[in-house]
């Protein structure tokens, strides 16, 4: 897949993965392995990369005598979501667009 | 591997990185180890589902922007002595070539590569408009020249077709060799930063 796709797509995985609730790093990767096989190192740095967009917001919490950092979603995360929702229209059209590429032959 | 060795092997790796880059990234790792350990698994488990540490290392090297590594590498670790700022100033006319030298043979080494790969794409092209010509030559030698000749116009662009389909191969896989490459070559450069923090 295109590089830059993938990112943005990652990008909302990621923020749809803490929509409903905060979540941490190991359960974002979990919820999204029926989707999506992510590594940490790419989770770190799309996390990373949202924070500085502030698409998200970070606090730590204990957790079983350690620290655990949460991950809570913003406004602009939200609107970010949104947006993905919409650009789904138009992939979708352009999509029947390439796949029925042939139809103006017919 | 256990945890210790995986974290202490982490942070050697990053060591060109700041200081609280490294601290944070531990933390992350460390986190995960701690959560799937909870799910259940061992801590040597645990340890192994994140991946080879050199590959981690690699691909954190290769996403740091070189200026970061730099500018991480030239901050001193502490307070300069007055004698040391002399010499950095007195000695700029000897480092400040020299750096601008060696930023200078790894552009050229870009610039060879891809001066390759671009002059193959060019006889690829010379080729192509070749066959194309031959082919109009052998239509127009059918009405001027008669067959013999305008068939043997036909077999070079034949043979010119050819070999041009054989070198838009070639020269596809060879652009893709080329960006493997140059993306090599930089994360080489970054790695010297990195390297040399180690040693010193």
């Amino acid at each position: 897949m295109d590089v830059q796709m993938k990112r943005g797509l990652l990008d909302v995985c990621v923020l749809a993965a803490i929509k409903d609730e905060d979540s941490y790093g190991y359960k974002i990767i979990k919820d999204l392995k029926p989707c999506i096989e992510l590594s940490e190192s790419t989770l770190y740095t799309i996390l990373k990369r949202l924070e500085a967009a502030e698409m998200l917001t970070v606090r730590s919490a204990e957790h079983d005598g350690r620290l655990r950092k949460y991950y809570h979603i913003t406004r602009a995360g939200l609107r970010r979501i949104e947006e993905f929702r919409e650009d789904w229209q138009e992939i979708v059209t352009i999509y029947q667009f390439v796949t029925k590429g042939g139809n103006r032959y017919e | 591997m256990n945890r210790q060795e995986f974290l202490g092997r982490l942070d050697s790796g990053l060591a060109g990185l700041p200081q609280e880059d490294i601290a944070e990234r531990l933390a992350f790792y460390n986190e995960m180890i701690n959560d799937r350990m909870e799910d259940g698994l061992t801590e040597e488990e645990a340890v192994a589902a994140i991946g080879p540490v050199e590959e981690i290392v690699s691909q954190i090297i290769a996403e740091t922007p070189l200026p970061k590594l730099v500018r991480e590498r030239i901050r001193p670790k502490r307070q300069l002595q007055v004698w040391e700022i002399v010499l950095l100033i007195l000695g700029a006319p000897l480092w400040i070539p020299l750096l601008i030298a060696f930023f200078a043979v790894v552009l050229s080494l870009y610039i060879i590569i891809w001066a390759v790969i671009f002059s193959l794409w060019v006889v690829f092209a010379a080729i192509a408009v070749s066959s194309l010509a031959c082919l109009g030559t052998s239509v127009w030698l059918i009405f001027r020249g008669g067959l013999i000749p305008a068939s043997g116009a036909f077999g070079a662009c034949l043979v010119l077709a050819g070999l041009a389909v054989f070198l838009f191969f070639a020269c596809t896989a060879l652009t893709k060799g080329a960006a493997i490459l140059t993306k090599k070559i930089a994360l080489g450069v970054k790695s010297l930063f990195i390297r040399k923090e180690k040693l010193s």
